[in-house]
């Protein structure tokens, strides 16, 4: 867990209060000239070296009322603390949390969400145009009509297909985006690009941006968490909610669905408690005293904090993850006994839970026995496809209903999708699956201000390559950060040199078209 | 005649396909299709385009530099209209005739197996690739419009892109100055306090006063040595009332072997150092990193000059023919694995999918910017695709740079940092020339690893042959019960057809054995579906096979990086960044900004051997010219900043326009200056540092002298009280215990991965090894050590983050190491003084915190022994032993030190 202090910050303010800033020095551009003395802190200068974090803290806290923030590029750069403190959005938000539902591997556009029925036609035939983007080109085979049925659902007649019965009972607050394209179709390289914009592995993930961005209302709780399968880790690991080059107090938090929710949130064999009620006295007393004599150490009562922290979070994390509270309705709801459907459905009622605690950012990955990549169906698609539907269907229609019932999902986006779909042609060996698709597929979004009960752009007539109202990452990156109140031109980080935000450097678009 | 259009002709789908192939047409409405059947425009760019897009990326592997299969070279529009064995390759104006085209059309060209023997992901050239080709042979296979021919000017550096007048600060070489005048010259003990004092003084400031010698004492190894004093070693420092006790103590610091292991592990950082390939899941490990690290820390202890020091990292391959074997000396075995340097960054070409021109370029891309964070203080990636925006960086600049590593590691000649290439769940062994390792040459180290795998191969030879003949009697059995369900006719006709041999077999042979077809093709994971006595005969067998594989050990190999044989392919700028889009043709140069006072860069291929271009060779000897303004500006620049928390430059990795002005100049050009003098003697400049009065003084915060003066530290009025960092964490916890282990080098020691996933160390009888020389895995760090902002290389890190996270808590409060540290601790302790708490706690007060406690810690600590001793007693039921409570009570305490920020932070 990244958390960084709040100590308390009355000797730092003791400390900096002599310092004014004045508009002129904060302005200066020309930052290469280190000019000495009370005006030399140009204010990226200043906030560039305040790399703790806490330090920063306190000093913005402080300089607050100080700086003027003309745009936001500059509040970000300069005033931009590293803690999680909530801040303001830029504008008023449509949601307050998000809820990434990640299909890791590629789900099957064709198959769930964007019915293609010349397949049926052209089945068995092979356009050598598909070849340029097929990893395995003796594997190709011909275009491969779904072999599932897709309805149309709701009042606004939204089609899924049969195997999702109930993600699509929510078709009216759904939005389908069917002209998603990335632009690769490795899953590694899709999976950062897909969280990071970018396909390096070194770079913030969307959730770490958010949590930069707008800190999180819940101190005693991580604002960004990851919730995977505690049994195997999911393809790329940790990474999947790195900081990157962000200070790591924005990383997400792996919390585990089962046992434990921290690594060492308790001793595995603890000290009897009124042992553990002295030594806790005793380190306290240690440190209360070697701090005293050491003023001006901000860094110091944070340390000391960091400890209450733990021992509120000892109570706080357990609280929230612990799904005993729960009904049994509920956890029916949500077929959390059920062999199947359990291990999902646990992680997406504890991400209702902390969403209802006020986290921010919740990630929630497939279980990764079959596979690290569990939607990559490259053989048997009708069975592989129906059991990761099978896995992940009933917990997924749950958490909406169950948001909407609480009066969540207007505040609450929820995401659904993985870093690309696939192909419509076969793949050949065994039975037939389906490649990775890159250039067009699908993810759909609710809540949170989404406009449900709508898709957005088409592909060409095989759901092959998106043809009409694309949509980039980048642009997808820029609707979520919209949709949570932040400008995604002005989230901005310096990083070598560069103000760098997540989007990148190509235009990104809000996609309004999805938004109520 | 105008050809047919190519989008017309229909091919054959290749044998493992069963659809229908045919090439794309107008029929559907089709995007890509159409794209590609409209004939494209013919840029300047065409011709280098093609030689990029499809003959670089997919020929010249067979018909290049090393093979010309067919008696054919694709790596210029000459040598492809002059051809092979069957004729001109092109033939202007012709696409008809043209073969190279036609084997591309017909896709018979790239064949489906790759060199490297793999099949899943061999990539076509696209159609729109192809339609350009026809274009362009059809329009006579013009050359593309010639470019000025390159001056040595420009090449070497053109003024046209500079700043008119003066140029950048940090672009110029260093002028040594004078140290500056100074009021309180008591003070001044070097150079360095000299500058600092001068500047301290103008704002009405001086250094805090000294430290008292405890504290120095304790500051100083943590420094050096990044472990805190012993007893011993405190007794010797304050017993000696020697006036230069201190500049002994200092000697005697940088002289421990200990040295190396604190300071390897910041040049380890800045090279990206790990023990994987990193990037994607498998994070495969790299069995030879570790003798790089080996080499680093050997060649800090020695004090090897800085210079050499970076010629070896850059091209130590090129120093010597490492293609003879009577040269294989261990000093060039040393220069070779030196060029690990250059291997740092991730790699994961070794899995098939990812062995692509622009993964490989990626690699080049992570490589450059190591050196350039490191070496140069450049952020020189920001002129990949643009040009810099701050500095006088043009893409140019970059692409030349590029070409220097390209040499070596060249995105179309490329070779596999791994023993094997892995393709779609096959391993294929690699031969020699496909790898980038070497293998290594000492004759014992290989001896053994052979004879280790020799016994296991046996064994799992024999594993493999009762497997294939276990499977194949299942596969039978379910064969004839198969056969017997069937009719007499069909049984016979069956039979008949299992006896003529493969490919001889009739057309309703094979209709009859499709019925028994998934019989036939049963296999060891089907078998295990199917019949729970062949996973009894067979899964132990299995499982012991695959334990042998794991055993197995690859023989001993150098990770270094070695020239592709001279002849590398041609650098072009790639417009945006963008590997198919090449833009104008560059030749290997430095950036064109950094040439006041240098001696160009001028490559000469070594006498002994046309099988190297040279090229970093040059770029090494280019760099540690005396005057250089960035080489050693760079390097104390670093070694300033790991003692003070700060650089002069504040951006240790960016010293052009966006990074931070120095706060002192004159200093950093002294030191830059003073250094090459000494030889470029890194212990000379730590030496210089600690004996500093700056180094000096107390840590002290006076809000009424620093408050409104120096809030910052930016002039040091005082030491930086800093927290440790995290290695020294965890070596100096294992160092109180009793459970540090010394032994240095060799392979890296293991850690454990827990079912949470924690990451711990993995203890032996003597405890546990310092952490540099634990397995650094880039997806699996230490716990302990990643909380405490270890950085995870990706790619490197030239300055680390310290924060102060809550985990950090949970993880000395409550992880199993830190209690158990704290058992041994406190036996250690009894051990050493016996059942009496005073000495009890003045010796944990040394050890931890080298000071003992004063009379009032005494005290409460006496008190507060007790008081844990009575809860621990009362915490048993009566009926059990009577537990050591004392020493439990001794334990917890010594946990709390663990977690005190006096055993933390250093003053």
């Amino acid at each position: 867990m990244q958390f960084s202090i709040h100590p308390n910050f009355f000797t730092l303010t003791d400390l900096y209060r002599p310092i004014s800033l004045s508009e002129a020095s904060l302005s200066q551009t020309n930052e290469h000239q280190f000019s000495p003395g009370r005006d030399c802190l140009s204010r990226r200068d200043f906030f560039s070296r305040t790399s703790d974090g806490i330090f920063g803290a306190g000093l913005a806290s402080l300089l607050a009322s100080d700086l003027i923030r003309p745009t936001r590029v500059h509040a970000a750069t300069a005033t931009r603390t590293h803690d999680l403190g909530e801040r303001a959005p830029d504008f008023e938000p449509r949601a307050r949390a998000v809820i990434q539902l990640f299909m890791t591997g590629g789900p099957s556009q064709v198959d769930l969400f964007d019915p293609k029925p010349a397949l049926e036609k052209h089945a068995g035939e092979l356009p050598r145009a598909f070849l340029d983007n097929v990893e395995s080109v003796g594997m190709a085979g011909g275009l491969l009509p779904s072999p599932f049925k897709f309805r149309n659902y709701g009042v606004s007649g939204l089609p899924f297909s049969e195997i999702l019965p109930h993600t699509s009972r929510h078709a009216d607050n759904i939005a389908v985006v069917r002209s998603m394209w990335t632009t690769v179709f490795n899953h590694g390289p899709a999976v950062f690009r897909m969280h990071t914009g970018q396909t390096t592995p070194v770079n913030p993930t969307m959730g770490a941006w958010v949590a930069y961005g707008l800190g999180t209302a819940n101190q005693d709780l991580p604002a960004y968490v990851a919730l995977d399968d505690p049994k195997k880790e999911v393809i790329c690991g940790i990474r999947n909610w790195q900081s990157g080059w962000l200070p790591p107090v924005y990383q997400g938090t792996r919390l585990r669905s089962i046992g434990s929710p921290i690594v060492n949130l308790h001793a595995k064999d603890e000290f009897p408690a009124p042992v553990l009620g002295l030594a806790r006295r005793l380190l306290r007393r240690l440190n209360t005293h070697h701090r005293d004599q050491r003023p001006g150490q901000p860094d110091l009562d944070a340390r000391i904090a960091s400890y209450d922290l733990a021992a509120r979070m000892q109570l706080s994390a357990t609280d929230a993850l612990d799904l005993s509270q729960e009904t049994a309705k509920t956890r029916e709801l949500y077929g959390i006994d059920d062999a199947m459907t359990g291990p999902y459905a646990r992680r997406c009622l504890m991400a209702r839970r902390l969403v209802e605690r006020g986290v921010r950012f919740v990630q929630v990955f497939m279980n990764c026995t079959r596979s690290q990549n569990p939607w990559d169906h490259h053989g048997d698609i009708e069975g592989s496809l129906r059991h990761s539907c099978g896995e992940t269907d009933q917990p997924v229609g749950a958490l909406l209903t169950d948001l909407k019932r609480r009066g969540l999902l207007d505040s609450t986006l929820v995401i659904w999708g993985g870093e690309f779909g696939r192909l419509p042609i076969s793949q050949l060996g065994g039975s037939a699956g389906r490649d990775h698709g890159a250039n067009g597929f699908s993810i759909w979004m609710a809540g949170g201000g989404v406009r449900g009960g709508t898709t957005h752009g088409a592909t060409d007539e095989f759901g092959y390559h998106a043809v009409e109202d694309r949509v980039s990452v980048h642009d997808f990156h820029a609707t979520v950060l919209h949709l949570l109140g932040l400008d995604h031109e002005g989230l901005v980080f310096p990083h070598h040199g560069l103000d760098e935000k997540l989007t990148g450097v190509e235009p990104a678009r809000v996609v309004r078209e999805i938004i109520a | 005649m105008r050809a047919a259009p190519l989008s017309e002709c229909r091919v054959t789908v290749r044998s493992s396909g069963a659809a229908t192939l045919w090439v794309v047409l107008g029929a559907l409405a089709f995007p890509l299709a159409a794209q590609a059947g409209d004939t494209p425009a013919l840029s300047d760019y065409t011709e280098r385009e093609l030689l990029v897009n499809v003959f670089q990326a997919h020929c010249i592997s067979c018909h290049g530099k090393i093979f010309q299969k067919g008696g054919l070279d694709l790596r210029t529009r000459e040598s492809i209209l002059r051809g092979g064995d069957s004729g001109p390759g092109i033939v202007p104006g012709k696409p008809e005739e043209s073969i190279v085209l036609l084997r591309l059309v017909r896709d018979e060209m790239p064949p489906t197996f790759s060199l490297l023997g793999d099949d899943g992901y061999v990539r076509r050239v696209n159609a729109v690739d192809i339609d350009k080709l026809r274009a362009w042979i059809e329009a006579g296979a013009p050359s593309d419009p010639v470019e000025k021919p390159a001056t040595g000017q420009e090449l070497h550096g053109d003024s046209s892109d500079d700043e008119a007048d003066q140029p950048f600060w940090a672009f110029r070489p260093p002028r040594r100055g004078d140290p500056p005048a100074v009021r309180d010259v008591n003070r001044v003990r070097t150079a360095i306090d000299a500058f600092l004092l001068a500047r301290l003084e103008k704002h009405g400031l001086s250094f805090s006063p000294e430290a008292d010698r405890r504290t120095l004492l304790r500051r100083a190894h943590f420094s050096i040595t990044g472990l805190g004093p012993t007893v011993a070693e405190q007794d010797r420092f304050l017993n000696d009332s020697a006036p230069d006790a201190y500049e002994r103590l200092v000697d005697r610091l940088l002289d421990s072997s200990a040295y190396g292991e604190r300071w390897a592990t910041r040049w380890l950082d800045a090279a990206g150092y790990a023990d994987s390939h990193g990037k994607i899941s498998p994070d495969r490990k790299r069995p030879y990193a570790w003798r790089y690290r080996d080499w680093v820390i050997r060649a800090l202890n020695r004090d090897m000059s800085y210079d050499e020091f970076l010629v070896d990292q850059i091209a130590g391959d090129e120093l010597f023919d490492h293609s003879d074997p009577d040269q294989f000396t261990s000093d060039n075995v040393a220069r070779l694995i030196a060029t690990g340097f250059l291997r740092m960054g991730p790699d994961d070409t070794d899995e098939g999918a990812q062995n692509h021109v622009e993964y490989r370029s990626e690699v080049l891309a992570d490589q450059i910017e190591i050196f350039s964070s490191a070496v140069l203080g450049l952020t020189l990636d920001c002129a990949r695709c643009h040009d810099h925006k701050y500095d006088p960086l043009p893409t140019r600049d970059y692409y030349r740079f590029s070409a220097i590593f390209q040499a070596a590691l060249d995105p179309y000649d490329w070779r596999v940092p791994s023993e094997y290439l892995y393709a779609g769940g096959r391993t294929l062994e690699l031969t020699p020339e496909h790898r980038r390792d070497m293998p290594f040459g000492d004759p014992e180290e290989n001896r053994v690893v052979a004879r280790l795998n020799a016994d296991l191969d046996r064994q799992i030879k024999e594993q493999k042959q009762f497997l294939a003949s276990k499977t194949a009697e299942y596969r039978n059995q379910f064969v004839e019960k198969k056969i017997a369900t069937f009719d007499e006719d069909t049984q016979q006709l069956i039979r008949q057809a299992l006896e003529v041999p493969l490919g001889e077999r009739s057309d309703e042979q094979l209709t009859a054995l499709e019925m028994i077809q998934e019989e036939l093709s049963l296999h060891r994971q089907s078998l295990r579906e199917r019949s729970q006595k062949y996973c009894v005969e067979t899964d132990p067998v299995y499982n012991a096979m695959v334990n042998n594989l794991k055993a197995r050990k690859p023989l001993p190999a150098i990770q270094c990086l070695r020239d592709t044989g001279g002849d590398p392919t041609p650098t072009y700028v790639l417009k945006r960044g963008d590997y198919r889009s090449p833009g104008a043709r560059v030749a290997p140069g430095v950036p064109a900004m950094l040439r006041e006072g240098l001696e160009p860069y001028v490559v000469s291929p070594p006498n002994w051997s046309s099988r190297t271009s040279g090229r970093r060779l040059a770029l090494a000897r280019w760099l540690v010219q005396p005057g250089h303004p960035l080489t050693a500006r760079v390097l104390v620049n670093r070694l300033w900043h790991d003692h003070f928390g700060r650089g002069i430059v504040a951006t240790p990795g960016n010293f052009g326009r966006t990074g931070m002005a120095p706060s002192h100049p004159e200093l950093l050009d002294w030191l830059a200056t003073e250094f090459v003098r000494s030889g470029w003697s890194m212990k000379t400049v730590h030496r210089l540092i600690l004996n500093s009065s700056v180094y000096r003084q107390s840590s002290r915060f006076d809000r009424a002298r620093h408050g409104v003066a120096d809030p910052g530290n930016v002039y040091l009025s005082r030491f930086p009280f800093r927290r440790l960092d995290a290695e020294v964490i965890r070596d100096s916890v294992l160092a109180v215990s009793g459970r540090l282990d010394r032994t240095p080098f060799g392979p890296p020691s293991g850690i454990n991965v827990s079912p949470e996933r924690e990451v711990t160390t993995q203890f032996n009888a003597a405890g546990a090894r310092r952490s540099i020389y634990m397995l650094r895995k880039r997806t699996t760090p230490l716990t302990l050590l990643s909380l405490f902002d270890q950085p995870l290389m990706q790619p490197n890190c030239v300055e680390r983050a310290r924060s102060t996270v809550v985990t950090q808590a949970f993880q000395l409060y409550n992880s199993a190491m830190l209690r158990d540290c704290g058992d041994h601790f406190a036996a250690a302790v009894i051990g050493a003084v016996g059942d009496d708490s005073r000495a009890q706690l003045t010796r944990v007060y040394r050890l931890a915190f080298a000071r003992p406690p004063t009379a009032e810690e005494l005290e409460l600590g006496v008190g507060e022994l007790a008081e844990l001793e009575k809860h621990w007693r009362a915490s048993k039921p009566a009926n059990e032993a009577p537990p050591p409570v004392r020493k439990l009570a001794l334990a917890t305490f010594c946990h709390a030190i663990f977690n005190s920020s006096e055993f933390l932070y250093v003053d």
